[in-house]
């Protein structure tokens, strides 16, 4: 049996402690579940052991072997695996190739294939599955593509193995198969950590529960002996909300109503309204079918039945964002690097692109519009720029979300559609960008905001949908329910 | 700071500062190149890849590329060539009215193969490249066949060979006005009008530009389009210069209308570029070409020198990217 722990080991970025004298250990032969939300520290935490950053301060110990890596490759010559949730495999070659790739069993000067298939079917072998290791990558499911990644990792004959977010790219049937294979894992002495956003997982694979909390230790449990909810206080703490301004009120009047609204393997008989001046927030975890959901209805993607509804009139069954943008909706997408902005382009172009035909004269431009509506936005939204023309890749993540939204704000829609707006942006500019909405609602905008930090969506919405498994799943107001609750909510626990 | 603007000054107009380097360089050389008559010369023989370069920088900004622009400069050349031979006998018109009718069917064919070109593009995510370079072949082959193999010579009318060989006020050759005529109209539409602020949007990022509401389609189908049309105007031009209609016309010419448009500043990546910089590619391989001429160099290493300038530009962009970022 082996060990690995931390000792007071610690991580300061310019401007945040990432992690704060964290003490954790991990056994051999157990599934260690890693838990906290975004900015908890984990992934701080398991970039340490995987080579990646190190720490500020203090060490981390496989079995009272003190360990300092300088570069992944150091940390995987020590016996230290990562799998990342992005799938670092080459989908064009064979399962075989990936597994070594780099390190192919050669005879002479040329690569052995056939040891090689051999090697790569009993490494497969051994961990339960049947796949062919001459089968070409992308033609394998999820999570069997999963599962080569982990071969690969324990091709390394790591004591240590991180899976970060295994199942985040699997369907829930796909789910179980990859258990078995970490299951079947277990039975070699290694440490195996387990990162996962989907609680519900948590009791059913892993053996001992670690939170971290804002960069701190909050306690290590064996998962048999803790309730649900025991996880979540740990994980959440008591969070202070800020509340909407209570004069924001919804007005009469319905702009949008969905109905039955379907999309193969992405979502299934959606139905809501939104009125006038309401801020309607989806709640769901990643891979919800949130982001699927609101571009079909803004027209980016088909949708497969089912009816959209603007201000009393149908959209065309196979609308465009032209035909939607015309119908008075925007929508600022999920990644807005490379869906929603352009990133050689200036600053003014960017927030003028949505508005073309509103800042033109017939088929001219006309400047004079173009330099009012971009100095608008960057006064109203408090984009902090050094000129105009500079490219928008040269702007923070929270002033290039906000050249994005003003963007939007220039076609001067009716309902605004905001597909995780505060992802990777800091504290300050959250706040504005949540300011930005509610002054837009009470001008009679109407908002649909999705989040997957569920504190955001009590704090700014009026009303709250539940998404789950591509189903809205429930609806809540913020008034009446708890942080804990939500997330308990959000994650398909229905046992409170 | 000001050190920085100037910096950036010279990394903007890196290829006009060569230019007139090259033109001081060839004044010293020899008397003949900085005549009148040598310098129009320059515009005449630089207009009819030039207007398809125009062209080019459309879809080149617009993130596509177009490798058929050669054979598409013969078709229209011969199927012009072929109605002036055949139709005024077939329908009892005059040669003139025939004429017109070769080139309105010149027209509309080359926008229908613009139009397939953006078709297969979007619709399949298909790339370019590979659709374009079927066109080359396939144009190409359509081309001999309707000329039969053998140039179509004779047919024109007095007027149509004027496109060619004419002048305004007896010394400006008709092909440098119209150079200069598309110049002006791409630099507009490029500059002042929605439809060239989608094709920089369009380069720039399709998704993105999709997603706040952009016609990408009918971007791609303008940009193709233009491109094929400006082949029609150079295969006139050509046609009407030799004064026949052959398939073995602009055999090659891709090579240098991507030249002056990447020597012109215009990314291969798209999203970026300017009609100027491609007017000044234009005017700088023109004067290359000539200077070389005047020099005496081989027509061999004519090509091997026209090869190296533009690894020379390809190699600037990259640097003039890096430097300013």
């Amino acid at each position: 049996m082996s060990i690995l722990r931390t000792e007071e080991i610690s991580k300061q970025y310019p401007g945040c402690l990432a992690l704060d004298q964290v003490s954790v250990s991990f056994e051999s032969g157990k599934v260690n579940a890693l838990l906290g939300k975004n900015g908890s520290g984990k992934s701080t935490l398991v970039k340490c052991f995987s080579g990646a950053i190190q720490p500020t301060n203090g060490a981390f110990y496989l079995d009272d072997e003190k360990l300092s890596f300088h570069s992944p490759s150091e940390a995987n010559a020590k016996g230290f695996a990562t799998v990342y949730q992005e799938m670092s495999l080459v989908p064009s070659l064979t399962v075989t190739e990936n597994i070594f790739l780099g390190k192919m069993p050669r005879k002479g000067r040329f690569v052995d294939w056939k040891k090689a298939h051999k090697m790569a079917g009993e490494m497969l072998a051994s961990m339960g599955v049947k796949i062919n290791p001459k089968e070409i990558v992308s033609r394998l499911p999820m999570w069997q593509c999963q599962v080569v990644e982990i071969t690969k990792a324990m091709s390394l004959h790591p004591k240590v193995l991180m899976l970060d977010e295994p199942t985040s790219s699997l369907a829930s049937s796909e789910v179980e198969s990859l258990f078995k294979v970490i299951r079947e894992l277990k039975k070699q002495d290694i440490i195996i950590i387990y990162i996962s956003h989907k609680l519900h997982e948590i009791p059913e694979i892993t053996d001992t529960i670690t939170v971290l909390r804002d960069g701190k230790f909050v306690g290590a449990v064996n998962t048999k002996e803790v309730k649900h909810q025991d996880i979540i206080s740990m994980m959440f703490g008591e969070v202070s909300i800020r509340q909407r301004p209570k004069e924001l009120k919804v007005q009469e009047g319905t702009v949008l109503e969905v109905k039955d609204l379907c999309r193969k393997d992405k979502f299934e008989n959606v139905s809501f309204s939104l009125r006038k001046g309401e801020v309607l927030g989806i709640a769901g975890m990643l891979g919800a079918g949130r982001t699927e959901l609101l571009k079909s209805i803004f027209g980016a993607d088909p949708y497969d039945s089912g009816e959209v509804w603007v201000n009393g009139q149908k959209a065309p069954r196979h609308a465009s964002p032209i035909t939607m943008k015309k119908l008075g909706m925007g929508l600022t997408p999920e990644d807005r690097k490379n869906e929603g902005l352009i990133l050689i382009h200036s600053i003014q172009d960017n927030l003028c692109y949505a508005s073309m035909e509103k800042t033109a004269r017939g088929w001219f431009e006309d400047r004079t519009m173009r330099n009012r509506a971009a100095e608008d936005q960057i006064r109203d939204l408090q984009i902090k720029i050094p000129d105009k023309a500079a490219p928008v890749s040269s702007l923070s993540g929270g002033n290039q979300q906000k050249v994005v939204v003003g963007n939007w704000l220039n076609t001067n829609p009716m309902i605004m559609l905001y597909d995780e707006p505060s992802r990777g942006i800091d504290v300050n500019a959250k706040q504005q960008i949540f300011e930005i909405m509610w002054k837009q609602a009470a001008k009679g905008i109407s908002t649909i905001f999705v989040s997957s930090e569920l504190e955001e969506l009590l704090e700014v919405c009026h009303r709250i949908l539940i998404m789950k498994d591509g189903r809205i799943t429930g609806e809540v107001n913020p008034d009446d329910i708890n942080i804990n609750e939500l997330y308990a909510y959000s994650m398909g626990d229905t046992d409170e | 700071m000001s050190k920085n603007k100037i910096k950036n000054l010279l990394l903007d107009h890196t290829i006009e500062i060569l230019l007139v380097l090259v033109v001081i360089i060839m004044t010293v050389a020899t008397p003949t190149f900085l005549t009148p008559a040598n310098i129009l010369n320059i515009f005449r023989n630089q207009a009819m890849k030039g207007v398809i370069a125009f062209g080019m920088t459309l879809v080149i900004i617009s993130g596509q590329i177009d490798l058929s622009v050669g054979s598409q400069v013969a078709l229209s050349g011969v199927i012009i060539a072929r109605f002036c031979q055949d139709l005024p006998a077939a329908l009892g018109i005059s040669t003139d009215a025939a004429c017109v009718i070769g080139i309105a069917a010149a027209v509309v064919s080359s926008i229908a193969i613009g139009w397939i070109h953006a078709f297969l593009q979007h619709k399949f995510n298909m790339p370019a490249f590979i659709i374009t370079l079927a066109s080359l072949n396939l144009l190409y082959g359509l081309a001999g066949r309707i000329c039969g193999g053998f140039p179509i010579a004779n047919v024109f009318p007095g007027w149509f060979t004027q496109l060619g060989v004419g002048s305004v006020f007896g010394i400006i050759p008709i092909p440098a006005v119209i150079l200069v005529l598309i110049f002006v109209i791409c630099y507009i539409v490029m500059t002042f009008t929605t439809t060239g602020r989608s094709v920089y949007a369009v380069g720039g990022n399709a998704e993105s530009a999709r997603l706040s509401g952009i016609h990408v389609f009918r971007t791609k189908i303008i940009v193709f389009a233009a491109v094929q049309v400006m082949c029609v105007l150079a295969g006139m031009m050509h046609s009407a210069q030799v004064a026949s209609g052959s398939f073995s016309f602009g055999r090659g010419w891709e090579v240098d209308v991507i030249s002056a448009v990447v020597i012109g500043g215009t990314s291969m990546n798209g999203g970026i570029g300017k009609p100027w910089g491609t007017l000044m590619g234009i005017l700088f391989l023109g004067v290359i070409t000539n200077a070389m001429t005047l020099l005496n160099v081989g027509v061999y290493m004519q090509y091997v020198v026209k090869g190296l300038v533009m690894v020379m530009a390809v190699f600037l962009s990259m640097y003039q990217a890096k430097a300013k970022a």
